[in-house]
Formats: structure tokens, C-alpha cells, sequence
């Protein structure tokens, strides 16, 4: 029984989803709903978090164990991806109550996409990361074109889905070169066989650059980044803010297990012969683009869509401070990004729910003018959304200002072969700044045109708990860092 | 002749270069969802000859039937979406899906 052990967070929210579909056709009031989910995902966080420390850590039972890891850096990884998911389904309870779109289906779509976000992350083995993927990816396509009479959420649900499915035809392709050229679909026996030198070079290289095109495309990294504007401003914004959250965090641990596991090699993993070569340009672009286009946006939702491409671009450089061969760099340049994800996980809720919080029916927040003279008007809610742009600009002492910390500093921490990059990056949040400092600038310094609609928040506790949750985690891991990023390297423990 | 392992690869290889080439140059959202099925059964015509001569376990055909089963999950919502869409659209093509563009 002590196999079944580790997998209690997987199969509490599978199963928790399955309930939920079975209580929603009997269910009057579609905000219980809300709450179940939560509780679900909230309770199988909990669990995820204590095992992440190597509580309850066993060998997981036969069948399992080549296709999912068990391991405490996959259970960190659960533990964000079931909070923040938690935190979507609180703030989907507020917002599609307000807007009118209650319908049973979408908490269970979330908390199934949760699920195949879990698998995801947990995956070694390429069969079970096309799995997870496209569990997640087929319920995120469903939340995004929810609001089924809206132009915007049909057109942004048809863009998201032809480019990830594309994006998943190319991420097979190169599984199947790479099977091909090792004769093994475990990450594990890849990573052998290429380390002994029997496997085909020519058609390893060229699987592993379509793997990390796939990948690139589900973290949003420019130049596979078209698709994450449009689908985030169509899509309803509880499922937003699970799209950038949940997804990213998931496409992000695949991320670092691919590449640890099958290309963690010397030669792979240098900076000039292999991936990282690869991958530190795609993050410069992305940083300087992301925060480039975020800057000209005259919607608050799309600024925070290209907020979020910029902040794939920090986390990129964490992935590619992983060139050094020294296993204890290694472990601080995972647990900079693990730490990371966590903090944007709990910034970005703030900023997405108090965007949701400050409109109410038929007068949603979208543009800056929306915000204009809010905060002098309702103090308690721009307060959170300051603090959640501070912590995404990466402001002393919040959660971003050290996930931002940690991750440059593990790029320096070996040698300065990464200081351009790092230099790229300061830069570039030095842009960010501008934007973000712009939505204070409209909730406190500006008076809304005469005539112009004035946003007028909603009312529910649902999205309060949210940004309460939120709101705590983000100071408390901007106050208090030491203890959390202990965790994350206790949960990323010894690499090879 | 023998048909080697090689040239299997190369077919696919073709399959997929034509699925690529149709998903980017059709404008048309149905072509292009038939562009991305082609594009899956090249992978999986790849992983059956590679199974063939790999045949140490099943790790490829195995492979290949979960794509095909998720290659239907993922027409199936396609399909949902393509659909409404057309109710709002009276149209099928991408290129007139652009009330997001500014």
C-alpha cells in the first residue's frame, strides 16, 4: 500500500474531477461547485507540499514507475500546479457568477486540465508527456473558448488550438526521431544511451531541437509565442490566469526534465555544442519582445498576456544556467527556477483577480482608461492589484523581486558566460517597470474622463479568498525567502 | 528492392513536410486541421518502421495507438470549436477570425 503513497495528489484530483462531473448534474447552486473544486485541489496541494520535503516518498507500484516520477522535485511541482489551480477555481467562482456564465463543465475542464498539468509534470517518458500535455492542453482550449456567444473567445479558442496542436505534431515528430535514433521512449534510457555514444547523433540533434520547439510554443517563448495574446485576451479570465499559471509552470517542468535527464550530458549541455546555445538567444528575444510589446498595450489583460511571455523569458534563463557541468550549480539553477514559478504563480493571481474584482457585470475592467481614479475609489481592491504588479516588476520585498534574484544569480553563479544574458534581462525589466508602474499611475493619479464607463467591482467572497491566499504567499515569500528556497532545494535534491 | 529503415523515414519525412507546409499555407480551418492529422500519421508510420527494426519491445506501435487515440480527443475539440465559430462566423476561414487583432 505504501507504493500508492506518493501518487495520493494525482488521483485525488483525477478522482475529485470525476465527482465533480457526477455533482454538477445534481447540484442547484453552481458556486458549490467552486467550492468543491477548491477543496480538491487545495487538499491534493497540501499533500503534494508535505511529500515535497520527502515525506511519504516511496517506490511507486509496478506499472507506474517508468512513465511517472514520484520524486520530491515532481511533487513541488504538484503543490504549485494544484494551489494555483485551486486559486483559478476560486476566482472562476466569483467571475462566471458575476458574468453570467455559470456552467458546471468548467470547473471540471479545470480541474482536469490540473490533473493532465500534474501527469506533465511528473512525465519520464515521452509517451507520458504527450499525454499529460494533451490532457492539459484539450481541457485549456475548452476553458478558453467557453464563452460561446463571444467573437473574441471563439476566435482566440480556434488560434490557441491550431497552433498547440501544431505545436504537439512537431514535439511528436521529434519523440519518434528520437526513438528512432536511441530505441527507447523512456528519458531515462535515452539519456544512457546517448551518454554511451550508441545512439544516431544526427537524428538525436534534430529530435531534441523539435522537442524544444514543442515545448517553446506551450511556455510561450518568442518566436512560438503568436497564439498567447490573442488566447489570453478571448479567453474568459479565470482560465487566463490557469493558462498562465498552471501551464506555464507544468511546460516548464517537462522543460527541465527533458533536458536534465536525456540531454544532461557534457556535450549536450554545453554552451556552445548543445542546447543552451540554443536556448539562451530564445530567452534574450523573449525578454526584450515581451516587454517591448507589453509596454504599447492599451489592455490591462493583454499587457499582463505579454507580461507573461517576458517573465518565460526570465525563467528561460534559469533553464539555461543548467549548462554547468557541477552538480551543486545545477541544483541552484533548478531551484531559482522551481522558486520562480511558485512566486509568478501567486503574483500573477493577484494581478488577474484584482482585474476581475474591479469589474462586475456588463462593466468588466479591460483598458487602463477602465482603471482610471479606481483606486481612490475602492482602496481595498487596487490595493492587492499594486502589489501583484510590484511583485511582476520584481519590487523589493516581494516574491518576484527574489524568484527574479535567484534565478539571474544561478546564471552567474559558475562563470560570467551568462552576464550578457543577465545584463539583457536587468535591462529589460528596467522597460517592464514602465508598464506595470502605469497601472498604479491610472488607479491613483488619474481621474476617468467625464462620460467615460467607470468600472464598478463585483462582490464575492470567492475572488476576496483568492487574493487574500495570494496576496499572503506573495509577501511572505518576499519577507521571508530563506525558508522556501531551502524547500526548493531540498525538493530538487542531489543532481548528477 | 529492400525497403530499408531509411526510407520510411525519409516517406515520413515527406508526409510531415506536406502537413507543415498545408497547416501554414491554407487558410482554411478544416484543411488545416487535416494538415495536423497527416502530420500525427507520419509520426505514426515513423514509429512502426522504427518498431520493426527495433524489435526489443513494443515501445513505438504502443506509441502509435495513443496517438491515434488522442489524435480523435483532440478532432473532437477541434471540431467543437471550429464549429462555434462557424455559428458566429458563418465562416470557416482563419484569416477572417481577426476582431483580436489591434
Amino acid at each position: 500500500m505504501t507504493a500508492w503513497l506518493p501518487l495520493v495528489p494525482l488521483l485525488l484530483v483525477c478522482l475529485g474531477a470525476f465527482a465533480l462531473m457526477v455533482v454538477d448534474v445534481f447540484a442547484r447552486e453552481k458556486p458549490e461547485l467552486a467550492t468543491l473544486s477548491t477543496v480538491i485541489l487545495f487538499a491534493a496541494a497540501a499533500v503534494a507540499a508535505v511529500m515535497a520535503t520527502g515525506k511519504g516518498i516511496a517506490a511507486p507500484p509496478h506499472g507506474v514507475a517508468p512513465y511517472l516520477a514520484v520524486d520530491t522535485m515532481a511533487q513541488f511541482f504538484n503543490a504549485t500546479i494544484c494551489a494555483g489551480a485551486g486559486l483559478c477555481a476560486l476566482l472562476a467562482g466569483g467571475y462566471l457568477h458575476e458574468h453570467g456564465l455559470e456552467r458546471g463543465e468548467f470547473y471540471a475542464l479545470l480541474v482536469l486540465s490540473a490533473f493532465g498539468a500534474m501527469v506533465l509534470a511528473a512525465a519520464t517518458d515521452l509517451l507520458s508527456i504527450f499525454i499529460g500535455l494533451e490532457t492539459m492542453s484539450l481541457g485549456v482550449y475548452s476553458m478558453v473558448a467557453f464563452r460561446r456567444g463571444s467573437h473574441r473567445a471563439a476566435e482566440g479558442g480556434i488560434k490557441y488550438f491550431l497552433l498547440g496542436s501544431f505545436a504537439a505534431a512537431i514535439f511528436l515528430f521529434g519523440s519518434a526521431l528520437i526513438y528512432g535514433a536511441t530505441g527507447h521512449t523512456d528519458l531515462a534510457g535515452i539519456g544512457q544511451s546517448i551518454h554511451d555514444g550508441d545512439a544516431l547523433i544526427r537524428l538525436v540533434v534534430l529530435g531534441m531541437l523539435m522537442l524544444i520547439v514543442g515545448l517553446a510554443f506551450k511556455v510561450s517563448a518568442v518566436p512560438f509565442h503568436m497564439w498567447t495574446p490573442d488566447a489570453y485576451e478571448g479567453a474568459v479570465t479565470p482560465a487566463t490566469t490557469f493558462m498562465s499559471v498552471v501551464v506555464k509552470s507544468a511546460a516548464f517542468a517537462v522543460l527541465l526534465r527533458v533536458l536534465l535527464t536525456c540531454f544532461g550530458d557534457q556535450l549536450s549541455a554545453d554552451l556552445r555544442t548543445g542546447w543552451p546555445g540554443v536556448l539562451a538567444p530564445i530567452a534574450a528575444i523573449t525578454m526584450v519582445y515581451g516587454n517591448i510589446a507589453a509596454a504599447q498595450q492599451a489592455s490591462v489583460k493583454r499587457m499582463l498576456a505579454y507580461s507573461s511571455i517576458a517573465h518565460a523569458g526570465y525563467i528561460l534563463v534559469g533553464v539555461v544556467a543548467l549548462h554547468s557541468a557541477d552538480p551543486q550549480l545545477r541544483q541552484m539553477a533548478v531551484s531559482g527556477v522551481l522558486f520562480y514559478l511558485a512566486a509568478y504563480t501567486v503574483s500573477n493571481v493577484l494581478a488577474f483577480g484584482s482585474l476581475i474584482a474591479l469589474g462586475s457585470y456588463g462593466k468588466e475592467a479591460v483598458s487602463y482608461e477602465d482603471l482610471a481614479g479606481a483606486g481612490r475609489r475602492y482602496p481595498l481592491i487596487a490595493l492587492p492589484f499594486v502589489l501583484g504588479v510590484l511583485s511582476l516588476m520584481g519590487f523589493p520585498p516581494t516574491a518576484g523581486f527574489l524568484g527574479k534574484w535567484y534565478v539571474f544569480s544561478a546564471a552567474l553563479a559558475g562563470d560570467d558566460s551568462l552576464l550578457w544574458l543577465v545584463i539583457v534581462g536587468v535591462l529589460a525589466s528596467v522597460v517592464g517597470a514602465y508598464y506595470y508602474l502605469r497601472v498604479i499611475v491610472y488607479l491613483f493619479m488619474k481621474a476617468p474622463e467625464p462620460g467615460a464607463p467607470v468600472a464598478v467591482p463585483m462582490r464575492s467572497g470567492y475572488v476576496v479568498a483568492a487574493l487574500l491566499l495570494s496576496g499572503y504567499f506573495v509577501v511572505k515569500m518576499g519577507v521571508s525567502p530563506a525558508k522556501y528556497i531551502d524547500y526548493a532545494l531540498a525538493a530538487v535534491g542531489k543532481l548528477s | 528492392m529492400q525497403i530499408e529503415v531509411g526510407d520510411y523515414l525519409a516517406l515520413a519525412s515527406i508526409v510531415f513536410g506536406i502537413g507543415a507546409i498545408g497547416f501554414l499555407v491554407r487558410r482554411n480551418v478544416l484543411v488545416q486541421l487535416m494538415s495536423i492529422e497527416l502530420m500525427l500519421n507520419s509520426v505514426n508510420l515513423m514509429l512502426i518502421a522504427f518498431n520493426r527494426y527495433m524489435p526489443a519491445n513494443h515501445a513505438g506501435q504502443l506509441f502509435a495507438f495513443f496517438v491515434i487515440a488522442v489524435a480523435a480527443a483532440e478532432a473532437a475539440v477541434g471540431l467543437a470549436i471550429v464549429i462555434s465559430l462557424y455559428r458566429l462566423r458563418k465562416t470557416v476561414h482563419s484569416d477572417r477570425a481577426d476582431s483580436l487583432r489591434h
